[in-house]
């Protein structure tokens, strides 16, 4: 469905990806772990060309083109296949909830306003805001706000959607109902890449997890493989590192 | 010649002196639609450091906001045809309204740019990586996510600019021109009462002026309650 092959990027003198290769299969949920810094972000930024990678390219559906001499038709073409899911949200602020699902819609792939409207309702509906249509994004939590951009990403049909620590940015009791959805969206069928630290998510609902590390693919797998037998030792100090963390956090929680 | 100063003549010139609002305002419009549509592009020039637009933007908007508006009124009077001619182009016989028009135009474009260039840098990259990542090309992520927050920025300033640009029209009547000052000048130059004439337009000026600052305050609340 969409695979990368031998991605390079570099900023200034920082090498930060270093030849990365990834497939994934039509339907299939694959997580991307790794410490902060190790490209994650990156990564996805270039499969969308919001970086330009050095090198590399990349297949989605029947579109093939190298990253480096990618013209902005083909550029669009991708964009138009994926959608993503940001950290910090990023609705758009002069627009209501259900604009900013129906935007992609109706202005990119120009499809009429009546019809996104509908759909735009339909996915607000699945991720539990059927009372917030008309609201602005400052008027939403950062949950609901990320539900909202779930819903804008899931409206546009796209062969993938990217996920950039979508939960990481909320509070920790807002961090269920975000997680809940992507497993709803999971279990759609959608082909989904996600970056996150959520190891529930990364336990219950990955086909397969992938260790990243200073701009490279250190192993992958599936879930279970990962989390009780790493193979590299670098994986294995950092899932200690996080695991150790999330029982913290969850102590610190559980009053 | 009675009086000196007549405040009964106050009354009786302002329908004169008020019929000729509409040109004032006619100025006004002009003056604040054309200096946006070229204050855009003028911001748009310099934010994606064009090559020659950029430099053009900035010697030309820092001649504006160096010059008097009247020598710059002047410099389109006499020298707009001379350079059209060059170009093959006749306007030595448009309106002086015209030039009046182009003037104020392109005055306000040079601060409007200004205003439009810090309001569009205000908004986040994020949004526009966002608009991107749903498939918006760069023309449209700029008309519908942008320039509409940018705009939302902008609006203080731009109301500001609205209420100095009907102000500054008070130099048109130096090409002639019958707007409000125009026509106080002239009952002036007929009657030998000056003063009068101007007290009045100075009353129209104060409520114009009132009432653009009420309207886009009232406005602003509007938008900011959302
Ligand atoms: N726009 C940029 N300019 C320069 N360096 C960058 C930029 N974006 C990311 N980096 C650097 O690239 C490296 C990887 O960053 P990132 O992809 O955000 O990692 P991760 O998401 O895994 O935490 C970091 O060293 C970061 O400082
Ligand atoms: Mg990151």
């Amino acid at each position: 469905m969409i695979s990368v092959k031998n991605v390079h990027k570099t900023f200034g003198k920082n090498e930060v990806l270093k030849g990365v290769d990834i497939d994934v299969k039509r339907g299939e949920v694959v997580v991307i772990l790794g410490p902060s810094g190790s490209g994650k972000t990156t990564l996805l930024r270039c499969i969308n060309f919001l970086e330009k990678a050095d090198e590399g390219e990349l297949n989605i559906g029947d579109i093939s083109v190298h990253f480096r001499h990618a013209t902005r038709q083909e550029i669009l073409r991708v964009r138009r296949r994926t959608a993503m899911v940001f950290q910090s949200y990023n609705l758009f602020n002069n627009k209501n909830a259900i604009e900013n699902v129906m935007e992609g819609l109706v202005t990119a792939r120009k499809i009429p306003k009546g019809e996104a409207y509908e759909t735009a309702k339909k996915e607000l509906d699945k991720v539990g805001l059927s009372d917030k249509y008309n609201a602005w994004p400052s008027q939403l939590s950062g949950g609901q706000q990320q539900r909202v951009a779930i819903a804008r990403a899931v409206a546009l049909n796209p062969d993938v959607i990217l996920f950039d620590e979508p939960t990481s940015a909320l509070d920790p009791e807002l961090v269920g109902e975000v997680l809940s959805v992507m497993k709803s969206v999971a279990r759609e069928g959608i082909t989904m890449l996600v970056v996150t630290h959520e190891m529930s998510f990364a336990r219950d609902i990955a086909d397969r997890v992938i260790f990243m590390d200073e701009g490279a693919i250190v192993e992958e797998g599936l879930p279970r493989d990962i989390f009780t037998r790493p193979k590299e030792r670098r994986t294995k100090q950092f899932l200690d590192r996080i695991l150790l963390k999330d029982e913290y956090v969850k102590d610190d929680y559980a009053i | 010649m009675g009086k000196l100063f007549d405040p009964a003549l106050i009354i009786e010139y302002a329908p004169l002196i008020l019929s000729r609002l509409p040109v004032t305002l006619l100025i006004v419009f002009w003056a604040i639609v054309g200096g946006s549509v070229l204050g855009t592009l003028l911001a748009l020039a310099r934010i994606h450091k064009v090559p020659f637009l950029n430099g053009a933007a900035v010697f030309f908007i820092s001649f504006v906001r160096g010059t008097p508006i009247l020598i710059q009124m002047f410099i389109v009077y006499y020298g707009l045809p001379l350079l059209l001619m060059y170009f093959g182009i006749n306007i030595t016989r448009w309106a002086k309204l015209n030039f009046v028009l182009v003037s104020y135009a392109l005055n306000n474009a040079a601060f409007l740019a200004e205003i439009i260039r810090s309001a569009i840098l205000s908004v986040p990259a994020s949004q526009s990586e966002a608009a991107w990542s749903v498939g918006l090309s760069a023309s449209q992520t700029f008309r519908r996510i942008i320039l509409p927050q940018a705009f939302r920025t902008a609006f203080p300033a731009f109301g500001a600019r609205v209420i100095n640009a009907m102000q500054d029209t008070a130099l048109a009547f130096t090409l002639g021109i019958l707007d409000i000052l125009g026509q106080a000048q002239a009952i002036g130059i007929r009657t030998y009462h000056t003063l009068e004439g101007y007290v009045v337009t100075a009353i129209i000026f104060i409520v114009a002026s009132l009432l653009m600052e009420h309207t886009f305050a009232f406005i602003e609340r509007r938008r900011l309650a959302r």
